[in-house]
């Protein structure tokens, strides 16, 4: 009877298709999550040889609790403890500011409002995204650099109008969140424009109708309602910011990030602590996000009975003029950046724009994208970009990772994000969704150590993979897509759905031919974000492939070579591959990455 | 229930991982025979030696490479060749180094191989990890059986030392052909086998009216010289390791009674205030005068993240002023512009009247992976590389690099002409910067401060942990 009893909840169990998806990929998660974590804090007791540890213990081999007991105690865990942990903190808060700010206020101009141009401004608003963060950091030093300031040669600022920027401005904290603020807007803009776009305008017009001020519904309704997007915002934000190698790296700002790939030739346990202090970081914002999902069940903003959004007014000149100040601003945040990088190849030396002072142009050279010779020592032994087989070698590589990370990563995530939607309440189905978010709280670059360890042993050896890089790159960029389509399953009336339930429409059916076309734009950004992050992502791919093997990593070459002609032309078609691909999409499906927010 | 049910899967993956974190953190195995460093017979009075180094191995604890290094090192290039092309012949050959130029070498060795037997075919991959990750990549090879890499070209030794050899990870092979060019024999040489040093040299921006004609002059008030963060490319840090060692830090203070009054008054109390610590640290007589250049040189210097950008600045007419400590070479590839020119910039050492140190030099080594899976094509491989002026030739092409085989180092100079680098076709001296002056002279009169794997790995956490606690300059004082 028992028995009949336990196989009859069994069977009601798995009939519902979110219980096996959250069983099947809770138990996955788990394991490809977990894996690392434990190879990390491995890591830590661990004696290396030719390190500290070994130092201090006087043991080749074993374990010890020296590293920790050296980070925190010495008379370096200032430098290498609290102020890296100081400056993280400060870089993430600063960055989540500006990216919210910037993308928040952008993204209701482009949906709420009569503001003009929006076409051309939500297209050119995410191109920072587009780009490797650490491009922008270099653009920045090129821009501002100076011999009065920064001790090194002058940069355009400098050379064209005469003016020095404080060092504040041109090395540390300000840029560093700038820069990094930047690169994120347009994932606030993706995230809380999608909101703005889709919800339902009857509780604003009910507002309006009771005469309610506009301040007041703004604060009182508007505001509440996108605030998981801004939450699910600050989530990625924050732990990206925080685990940003490149940008403080070439901005000279001293963080965890920075601090782990120091010290991790010398301090290797060490570092590994580091790592660990920013998953805690991660784990708490976790818990804060987790505090506050319980209540979003009051903010569902699509529903079967009203899409009209009513659009604010900016006035006959307001809508010019604002229009016309989002196209200057995203000129230096977007066009800008193009036409260096751009300019850039065409240089005789890199970062030589003595052609703009001297009006002398027969200086410049197409001989980095023209040369077949990579004897020549004016390319520094390689081949011209259109004849470089370590370019081309590189983004057949990637392209490979980005769309199958893309697929893979977009469609797991996508099933945990509504399976989670779907069993709000169950304890189980917030575990899934926790490790499936986990991996993106972690460091990059401690994820790819950790992935490094678990596969190169005498038993798997993956090392410079394409697997691997897949298999790292799924587990890290699951969140994007699960949380693109937690946040919109979420704002999804259960009342849809259960109408075809009781028309015994198969599951596949209901996703296809409802669920999924409802919630396209999120859906689409959920596949759109790791196929984007993926083509330049540098700190998790850094330790598991050698340079040459993928984009990102030969980019990073070139930037830190000082050969700028190579990595702006990669940057160059990186940009164009994923407007290549925005459309491409686009055409196919009717959404793409903007367009559900304000493209169309 | 449910509470257990999560615990128990919790439980099963936490055990199923700390397995695999084991088994992956197992001991690679030492291999008793680890090699030794001394300097290569011809460089310099350095001498580099390892801690079993001089020890002779018994056969009997000898791993498989060892053997087959043993007896390869009794073999000419040609034997070491035919031996190579029996065990590689349609084989892959994987390669890991810090110089990309290994990609460049494989071509010609196969070519030569191919001299030897027509019908030989050898794929091949070359992997340059970025930064410090070639240990990494080493050492979790180094776990399998029988390794990916074949052999590695691979620089740091202070790392080398103590991750690499002192762990059996990688074994040293002297080629035959290469100690008796250095009038030797392998089992007499002591040392790793370098492929080539290379040299950082001070150089400084001519536009302005600040000259630089004592090395101290590079840490005085407002100098700023430019060099690669000693975080990001830990090799740097072994310059300043090495400026501890008795010869250095004689030459310092040389340079130093060499200053003018006022300008020893301004150094003196930082030399005063490190009296302490060389003593500490059982530094020589003139080690607080290494110290102190430690300490200002760290609280001085702008760091970059490659000699690259480096050279780039310095040659820039905006640069007034500015110095740099930097690969010799980066200079090959400067294209005369309005605004860039090499003949902005001075090597310091070659001015008249300079005194003091003229750079650093840092070695390329070559060594065998202990599981190697093609050992005799390695040796074959890194006997080619420097014993012959083409296996040479990817980097003897350029100013700056100078192979440790006497004999390839005169071809390659007959070759290349590096001493009149900056000679125009005309036959005049247009950039007298890039007239390489080569090995002998740097490291003679240039006072070329090179590296000691040995001396930096006993100072690593001495003089080394100290460094780190010194304040690094921020740029504050530039405004």
């Amino acid at each position: 009877m028992k028995k009949a009893i336990f196989l009859n909840r069994l069977k009601t169990y798995f009939g519902k298709p979110q219980n096996v998806i959250l069983l099947l990929f809770g138990l996955t998660l788990t394991y490809t999550t977990v894996a690392p974590i434990v190879a990390i804090v491995q890591d830590t007791f661990k004696i290396h040889p030719g390190t500290i540890d070994q130092y201090l213990t006087g043991k080749a081999e074993g374990y010890s609790v020296a590293n920790y007991t050296d980070l925190f105690t010495s008379r370096l865990a200032k430098t290498n403890l609290w102020t890296p942990v100081l400056n993280t903190v400060l870089l993430a808060v600063l960055t989540c500011l500006i990216a919210i700010i910037f993308g928040g206020i952008t993204a209701f101009l482009v949906t709420r409002t009569n503001l003009k141009f929006k076409k051309y401004i939500s297209s050119i608003f995410i191109f920072p995204y587009i780009m490797p963060q650490w491009t922008l950091a270099v653009v920045w030093q090129n821009l501002f650099n100076s011999n009065a300031v920064t001790g090194t040669s002058n940069g355009l600022l400098v050379t064209l109008a005469h003016i020095a920027m404080p060092l504040w401005w041109c090395q540390g904290l300000f840029p560093s969140a700038v820069v990094l603020g930047l690169h994120y807007a347009p994932f606030a803009y993706i995230m809380i424009g999608g909101i703005f776009r889709n919800m339902d305008a009857n509780l604003e017009e009910a507002a309006t109708i009771l005469d309610t001020p506009k301040w007041k519904i703004m604060f009182r309704i508007t505001l509440p309602m996108v605030k998981p997007a801004i939450l699910s915002t600050i989530l990625l934000v924050f732990g990206s910011a925080m685990g940003s190698y490149p940008v403080p790296h070439y901005l000279g700002l001293t963080t965890l990030s920075t601090k782990y790939v120091s010290m991790n030739s010398k301090y290797t346990g060490e570092a590994s602590i580091l790592a660990i202090i920013m998953m805690i970081f991660g784990i708490l914002i976790l818990g804060i996000n987790q505090m506050s999902l319980k209540s979003r069940k009051s903010y569902t903003t699509v529903s079967g009975k009203s899409g009209q959004i009513s659009k604010i007014n900016l006035g006959k000149a307001g809508k010019y003029i604002i229009g016309i100040i989002l196209i200057v601003i995203t000129f230096f945040t977007s066009i800008f950046p193009i036409v260096m990088f751009t300019l850039e190849t065409f240089l005789p030396n890199p970062g030589d724009y003595s052609f703009l002072y001297t009006g002398d142009f027969s200086n410049l050279t197409t001989k980095w994208w023209l040369t077949n010779d990579n004897n020549a020592s004016a390319l520094y032994g390689q081949k011209g970009i259109l004849f470089n087989e370590l370019i081309r070698r590189a983004l057949s590589g990637t392209l490979l990772v980005a769309v199958c990370c893309a697929l893979i990563a977009g469609t797991i995530g996508t099933l945990i994000g509504y399976a989670v939607s779907k069993n709000r309440r169950s304890k189980w189905a917030s575990y899934v969704n926790n490790m499936a978010f986990l991996p993106y709280l972690m460091p990059s670059l401690a994820v790819g150590a950790a992935f490094f360890i678990l596969f190169s042993n005498g038993k798997i050896n993956l090392f410079n993979t394409y697997t691997l890089l897949i298999i790292a790159g799924v587990v890290k960029y699951i969140p994007f897509a699960s949380r693109a389509a937690l946040n919109s399953m979420l704002q999804l009336s259960g009342e849809i759905e259960e109408a075809a339930i009781i028309q015994d429409i198969p599951w596949i059916k209901r996703m296809t031919r409802i669920i999924i076309p409802i919630q396209k734009s999120s859906i689409i950004s959920g596949y759109m974000l790791p196929f984007m992050t993926c083509l330049r992502e540098l700190s998790l791919f850094l330790l598991l492939c050698t340079q040459g093997f993928i984009l990102s990593t030969t980019l990073d070459y070139f930037d830190e070579m000082g050969l700028y002609a190579f990595s702006s032309a990669i940057n160059l078609i990186l940009i164009v591959l994923i407007l290549v691909f925005n459309t491409v999409v686009n055409k196919l499906t009717g959404a793409s990455l903007d367009s559900g927010i304000g493209g169309k | 229930m449910k509470k257990k049910f999560l615990s128990a899967v919790m439980v099963c993956s936490l055990l199923a991982t700390s397995l695999a974190g084991c088994s992956s953190s197992s001991d690679p195995g030492t291999s008793g025979g680890s090699t030794t460093g001394t300097d290569t017979a011809n460089q310099t009075q350095q001498t580099q030696q390892t801690d079993s180094g001089s020890e002779a191995v018994d056969p009997a604890n000898m791993t498989e490479t060892q053997k087959i290094i043993a007896e390869a090192e009794t073999m000419t290039l040609e034997e070491l060749a035919k031996k190579a092309i029996e065990e590689s012949n349609g084989a892959t050959f994987y390669g890991v180094g810090n110089s990309s130029r290994g990609k460049t070498a494989l071509p010609l060795f196969i070519e030569y191989l191919q001299s030897i037997d027509p019908s030989y075919t050898l794929e091949f991959d070359w992997q340059q990890p970025k930064n410090n990750k070639i240990f990494e990549q080493l050492q979790a090879d180094s776990l399998k059986e029988e390794g990916t890499f074949a052999m590695t070209l691979i620089q740091d030794g202070n790392q080398i030392e103590s991750k690499m050899v002192q762990t059996g990870i990688l074994d040293t092979f002297i080629p035959l052909d290469w100690a008796q060019a250095n009038g030797t024999t392998p089992d007499a040489y002591d040392g790793y086998l370098e492929l080539q040093l290379l040299n950082k040299v001070f150089m400084y921006n001519t536009t302005g009216d600040k000259t630089y004609d004592n090395c101290w002059d590079f840490v005085a008030e407002g100098s700023h010289p430019l060099f690669m963060d000693i975080d990001s490319e830990i090799v740097g840090k072994n310059f300043l390791y090495m400026l501890t060692q008795d010869t250095y830090a004689q030459y310092l203070k040389d340079a130093f009674d060499a200053l003018p009054a006022d300008e020893q008054a301004y150094f003196q109390p930082t030399i005063d205030s490190e009296k302490e610590d060389a003593e500490l640290f059982g530094l020589g007589e003139n080690g607080a005068y290494a110290l102190a250049y430690i300490k200002l040189f760290v609280g001085a210097y702008n760091a970059q993240t490659d000699d690259g950008p480096i050279c780039q600045t310095l040659v820039t007419d905006s640069a007034t002023d500015q110095s740099g400590l930097l690969v010799y070479s980066k200079l090959r590839s400067v294209e005369e512009s309005a605004g860039v020119s090499v003949n902005n910039i001075n090597i310091a050492a070659y001015q008249d009247g300079y005194t003091g140190i003229g750079g650093y030099g840092y070695c390329h080594y070559l060594f065998v992976t202990d599981n190697s899976p093609l050992p005799w094509t390695a040796c074959a491989f890194i006997a080619y590389m420097t014993c012959t002026e083409d296996g040479f030739s990817a980097w003897g092409k350029d100013m700056g690099g100078y192979s440790s085989n006497p004999e390839v180092a005169k071809a390659i100079e007959t070759t290349y002409e590096h001493s009149k680098g900056g000679f125009n076709e005309a036959g005049e001296d247009e950039f007298p910067a890039k007239d390489d002056r080569g090995k002998e002279w740097w490291v003679g009169e240039g006072q070329l401060v090179v590296e000691d794997p040995q001396y930096c790995a006993s100072v690593a956490f001495t003089v080394g942990s100290w460094i780190e606690t010194l304040d690094k300059y921020t740029g504050e004082e530039s405004e």
